[in-house]
C-alpha cells in the first residue's frame, strides 16, 4: 500500500499515542518523541517500523508522539492511521493481530 | 474518569451566540476571545465549560481550562481534540503562541518551540521535524561567499522598484538569496506573484529564488501583517518572524546581510523595517546578528515606486501610468488578467 495523503490517529492522552502519517519517497522516515524514550525508545520504534512492515508500507513519513502507550495500542494506531493514509486498503486485518 | 464530559464545536458562522459564552470563560481565565477565531473545541460537564480551544485556519488560540478542573488529562484532551478538529479541517501543520512559561504544557501536547521572544511569546509548532527540515532544505542551497544577502519581497505584483532592489542588493553581495511572501492574503495570487518575480528577476547572476514558506512572513509567523488597517502591529508579532529569521533561516543559508526599501508610505511595513534592525542585529540571540541594510527606493519623477500605487492605477485601468512604474512582463499580465477594474483588497 502506499501512503497517499496526510491523517491522523490516537490522542495525547495519558497511555494513548498520536500519529502522524505523511506521504514520502524514497524510504521511511521514522519520528519518535516519547516521554519514556530512555527505557523503550527503541521497543516502541520497533514495533512502529514491524507494523509498518506487515501493512506493507515502505514509504513515508511517520512521527509517533508517545504518552505511555502499550505495544498493542502501538500498532492499533498505526494500523488506524495508515488506513486512513491510503487510497485502497489490502492488508488482511486476520495477519496483523 | 472524564467519560462524562460532551465535546462541542462551535462555529462562528452558525453559533455565533455561543462565542458569548466562551468569552467569559475565557475572561474567568484571564484571556480574550481573539479576532479570527473560527471555530471553538469545547469540554462540557454538564453545561458548564470546563476547556476550550480556538482555531484560527492553522493556528491554535485562546486554549483555556478552569482551574478547578485543571489536570493534565483535560488539558491534553482539549488540544487532542482540536488537533483533530483542525485536520479535519485540512490544517496537520499547526501553529500556536503562548507565554513563554507555558511552553512545558504545550510541549507535553506536542507542539514544539520554534523561537521566544524573550519573557513576551514563544511560538510552537505541532511538530518535531518542521523548522528542522525546512532548514534542512535550505542548507542544501548554501552557496560560498563572505557577503550572503537576503531579500524578502511580497511583490503584489512585482514593480521596478522591487528590481531596483533587488539589482543593489546582489551587487552588494557575493549571492543574493530572494524569498516571495507564499501567504496568499494579498491581492495577487502567490503563484502570479511568484511567477512576475521569476521573469523580472531571471537575468540577475549570483541569486538563489526562493518561493516563500509558513516560516517567513505568513499569517503564523506575522499574524497581523495581512490586518494592517488595525494599525496596531503588537512588538511581539514582528520579533517572531524576525527572530524565526535570525535564528533559523540565516544560519542554514548562511545569511549575513538583509536588504530592505525605504518604505515611505505603509506604516505597517515601515515599522517591520525599523524592528528588524533591532531583532536581528541587537545583542539577543545565540544566533549571530544579520545586518540590515536599507536601500533608498527608485522614484518616478519625484514619487518613490510602490505596489499599492500600481494596485491604485490598476483599479482605475490606468495602464499608462502603470507602464512607468513595472517591468514590461508585469504589464503584460496585468493587461491580459486584471484589466477589468476591481477593487484593491490590500
Amino acid at each position: 500500500m502506499k501512503i497517499v495523503r496526510e491523517a491522523l490517529a490516537g490522542t495525547l492522552e495519558s497511555s494513548d499515542l498520536m500519529v502522524r502519517i505523511a506521504p514520502k519517497d524514497g524510504g521511511l522516515d521514522i519520528v519518535l518523541e516519547s516521554e519514556v524514550i530512555h527505557q523503550f525508545g527503541a521497543q516502541i520504534e520497533a514495533v512502529v517500523r514491524e507494523t509498518l512492515d506487515r501493512l506493507g508500507i515502505d514509504e513515508g513519513l511517520v512521527v509517533v508522539e508517545d504518552k505511555g502507550a502499550l505495544d498493542c495500542v502501538v500498532r492499533a494506531r498505526i494500523q488506524t492511521a495508515v488506513s486512513r493514509a491510503v487510497d485502497e486498503w489490502t492488508a488482511d486485518w486476520r495477519a496483523l493481530a | 474518569m472524564f467519560d462524562d464530559l460532551d465535546v462541542e464545536y462551535l462555529d462562528r458562522r452558525f453559533e455565533p451566540g455561543a462565542f458569548g459564552e466562551v468569552e467569559s470563560f475565557l475572561a474567568t481565565n484571564g484571556l480574550d476571545l481573539e479576532d479570527g477565531v473560527e471555530v471553538f473545541v469545547v469540554l462540557r460537564a454538564g453545561r458548564r465549560i470546563v476547556a476550550c480551544a480556538g482555531l484560527e485556519a492553522n493556528i491554535v488560540k485562546c486554549v483555556a481550562t478552569d482551574p478547578l478542573w485543571r489536570g493534565e488529562a483535560i488539558s491534553l484532551r482539549v488540544v487532542s481534540e482540536v488537533v483533530h478538529l483542525a485536520h479535519e479541517r485540512g490544517h496537520s501543520h499547526l501553529f500556536l503562541y503562548t507565554r513563554p512559561n507555558n511552553t512545558a504544557f504545550f510541549g507535553g501536547c506536542g507542539f514544539r518551540p520554534i523561537v521566544e521572544v524573550p519573557g513576551l511569546v514563544t511560538l510552537m509548532e505541532n511538530t518535531p521535524i518542521g523548522i528542522r527540515r525546512y532548514c534542512d532544505s535550505l542548507r542544501k542551497l548554501r552557496r560560498p561567499g563572505a557577503v550572503i544577502g537576503a531579500v524578502v519581497i511580497n511583490a503584489n505584483p512585482f514593480t521596478k522598484g522591487h528590481r531596483w532592489l533587488v539589482e543593489r542588493a546582489a551587487e552588494a553581495c557575493d549571492w543574493l538569496h530572494l524569498f516571495v511572501v507564499a501567504e496568499d492574503a494579498s491581492f495577487f495570487p502567490y503563484r502570479d506573484r511568484y511567477a512576475l518575480v521569476k521573469a523580472g528577476v531571471e537575468d540577475i547572476e549570483r541569486l538563489t529564488l526562493h518561493p516563500g514558506s509558513e516560516y517567513m512572513v505568513s499569517r503564523a509567523t506575522f499574524s497581523s501583517y495581512f490586518f494592517k488597517e488595525k494599525n496596531v502591529v503588537g512588538d511581539c508579532f514582528t520579533a517572531v518572524d524576525l527572530l524565526v529569521f535570525r535564528d533559523h533561516i540565516a544560519p542554514a543559508l548562511g545569511i549575513t546581510h538583509r536588504y530592505v526599501g525605504t518604505e515611505p508610505f505603509c506604516p505597517t511595513t515601515n515599522k517591520y523595517n525599523a524592528d528588524m534592525k533591532y531583532w536581528l542585529q541587537a545583542d539577543l540571540s545565540a544566533a549571530p546578528p544579520v545586518t540590515v541594510v536599507e536601500i533608498p527606493r527608485t522614484e518616478y519623477g519625484a514619487v518613490p515606486i510602490s505596489a499599492s500605487e500600481v494596485r491604485r492605477l490598476l483599479a482605475v485601468s490606468d495602464f499608462e501610468h502603470i507602464e512607468r512604474l513595472v517591468p514590461p512582463t508585469t504589464l503584460q499580465l496585468l493587461k491580459a488578467n486584471y484589466a477589468t477594474p476591481k477593487v484593491s483588497a490590500a
